[in-house]
């Protein structure tokens, strides 16, 4: 049986270097236009940021806040550039179709997603000490869902970058007095350095997902943002040392095992001899 | 970009070990087009001399690898150790149609003492590796190339490790490239991708003596690429996000709400 295009497209882009996701991406939805939708809304691509005219504060842009060619800032939750006439966003009164179409929360989640986008800007800081952040949210049947998002670089010597982008997508599906939160992390960290005379060019980049469940206990709709804010932190911190294992432990063991810096025959007479010693001591 | 051009990028990109998955990927996306992979044998043949690829000639263990430098045109390649040229299936990387191939020319007794110091070498540092010396642009100068492979798909890893040298016998300089290649996928894509070019001077114009030069090279190469991972860990990647806030707790979020930015905000006792 034929494999499944989308899963293949998949597989593809995990395989293909991530420095380059979003052009990988484009390659194949220019190959099966028909997964454009279902790629555009799975694969996380690194962020892009974009200036509040009315606020004049920095903002995140995802398919979450994007209706057509036009994203809806957190702080003014204004479209820019303006949806036309009778474009109160794509959804209806009810807002509960999800996002990506322009949809706007309706009042009671649009004052979650104001104090969300509050207080994710204190996490920001404390963690980050720069970058932008943004929370976008939206209305579910039984609840709400939303995406925590973000984006730091840094350029600490000159022949050095690094850029990091979070994209925190969670569900909250409210049932009385708990919440089922589900959340889905992904971290795009990108790493790179060229100094010539010594390393020449050097390209650490990725991204890794994880995903979380939880039943929390809730009281009003600020346990919400406590409920949300201490799952991404938990997450970004085990996300964090994850991603320092792979990049600074796995990847350096991958060299060391296609190349050892010592002698190889010397290695294997050492560990022989060592072998040997403690046989000795064992009798 | 033209279909097919975008297909070959794809092979282009496939990670060490990963060209098969990758083939397998584009079948299914272009299941409309059946013959499309026909259409991609420039590309397979590119990738696997680019790649350094590795094969196996029948009834002999050692493997041998494939490059621009060892190419007899037509699909056939040569490998001077076993005195044997060979045709390749680049999309099944297989190897047949061994034939005799005896190396002549005025770089044949340096090609021959470099491949025995090389093999010393490559035997000490590469626990799996292939590599080769031939005479390259008329015969004036020698290309000198290493390809250490190490597949782990069980683990989600692959890595390779490439290096490629040009001695030119009337000048005595030596240049070349080493590039290291390594995939993790694992819940994620993570590659590393390097390339260091060097250069030296070898006046004694020897096989041992490029050798040496070759070795120390890549010791003091694989040092600098050591020090930069501890780097990019202290410098970069911490200067991006902090493990945690400068008071050394997590938020308490419950206050974060009702708190703004420059109080009380981060854990119980923030004392900056």
């Amino acid at each position: 049986m034929a494999a499944d295009p989308f899963d293949s497209a998949l597989d593809l882009l995990r395989r293909l270097n991530p420095k380059h996701t979003s052009e990988h991406l484009n390659a194949i939805i220019s190959l099966a236009p028909d997964l454009t939708e279902d790629l555009l809304s799975s694969v996380d691509q690194p962020l892009t940021v974009k200036r509040c005219k009315q606020t004049g504060r920095d903002y995140l842009l995802c398919d979450y806040n994007r209706d057509g060619d036009s994203y809806r800032s957190p702080w003014s939750n204004q479209f820019d550039p303006p949806l036309d006439e009778g474009g109160v966003g794509g959804v209806g009164p009810g807002g509960s179709e999800g996002a990506g179409e322009g949809a706007i929360p309706n009042e009671r989640v649009r004052k979650m997603e104001v104090k969300a986008n509050e207080a994710f800007d204190i996490y920001r800081e404390l963690y980050y000490e720069g970058g932008v952040s943004s929370v976008y949210l939206w209305n579910l049947d039984d609840g709400f869902a939303g995406v925590v998002l973000v984006k730091k670089a840094a350029t600490p010597g000159t022949n050095t970058e690094g850029v990091w982008d979070s994209i925190h997508v969670f569900e909250a599906i409210e049932r009385g007095r708990t919440t089922h939160y589900k959340l889905t992390s992904t971290v795009i960290l990108s790493l790179s350095t060229n100094v010539e005379g010594t390393v020449g060019d050097m390209d650490l980049s990725g991204n890794m997902t994880r995903q979380v469940e939880q039943d929390l206990p809730v009281e009003n709709d600020d346990s919400h943002i406590a409920n949300v804010g201490r799952l991404v932190e938990d997450m970004e911190l085990k996300m964090r040392n994850l991603l320092q294992d792979v990049y600074f432990g796995k990847a350096k063991d991958v060299v060391g095992d296609l190349r050892s810096v010592g002698s190889l025959s010397e290695g294997a007479r050492e560990r022989e001899t060592q072998r040997e010693l403690i046989g000795s001591m064992k009798r | 970009m033209s279909h097919i051009e975008t297909i070959s990028s794809f092979v282009k990109g496939a990670p060490p070990g990963e060209l098969a998955d990758v083939v397998a990927d584009i079948k299914a996306l272009t299941a409309s087009e059946p013959n499309v992979v026909d259409e991609l044998a420039p590309a397979f043949e590119k990738y696997n001399e680019e790649q350094f690829i590795t094969l196996k000639l029948p009834g002999s263990s050692q493997p041998v690898l494939i490059s621009p430098h060892n190419s007899l045109g037509g699909g056939r390649y040569y490998d001077v150790e076993s005195s044997s040229s060979f045709e390749v299936d680049h999309l099944s990387q297989k190897a047949s149609a061994v034939q005799s191939y005896v190396l002549e020319g005025a770089q044949t007794d340096l090609v021959k003492s470099t491949l025995k110091s090389l093999g010393t070498y490559v035997k000490e540092h590469f626990p799996n590796a292939a590599l080769g010396a031939y005479p390259v642009e008329s015969d004036s100068k020698v290309a000198i190339v290493i390809v250490a492979n190490k597949y782990s798909p069980n683990n989600f890893w692959n890595g390779r490790w490439r290096s490629v040298y040009t001695f030119d016998p009337s000048s005595g300089n030596l240049e070349g490239q080493i590039m290291v290649d390594v995939h993790y996928y694992e819940d994620g894509n993570v590659r590393l991708l390097t390339n260091k070019a060097v250069s030296a001077s070898i006046p004694s114009g020897t096989g041992a003596g490029i050798v040496k030069e070759i070795a120390s090279t890549e010791k003091k190469y694989q040092e600098d690429l050591n020090k930069s991972f501890v780097s990019l860990s202290e410098g970069a990647f911490k200067g991006l996000r902090r493990q945690l806030p400068v008071t050394r707790q997590k938020i308490e979020w419950e206050r974060v709400t009702g708190y703004r930015l420059g109080q009380d905000i981060g854990g119980g006792s923030s004392k900056r």
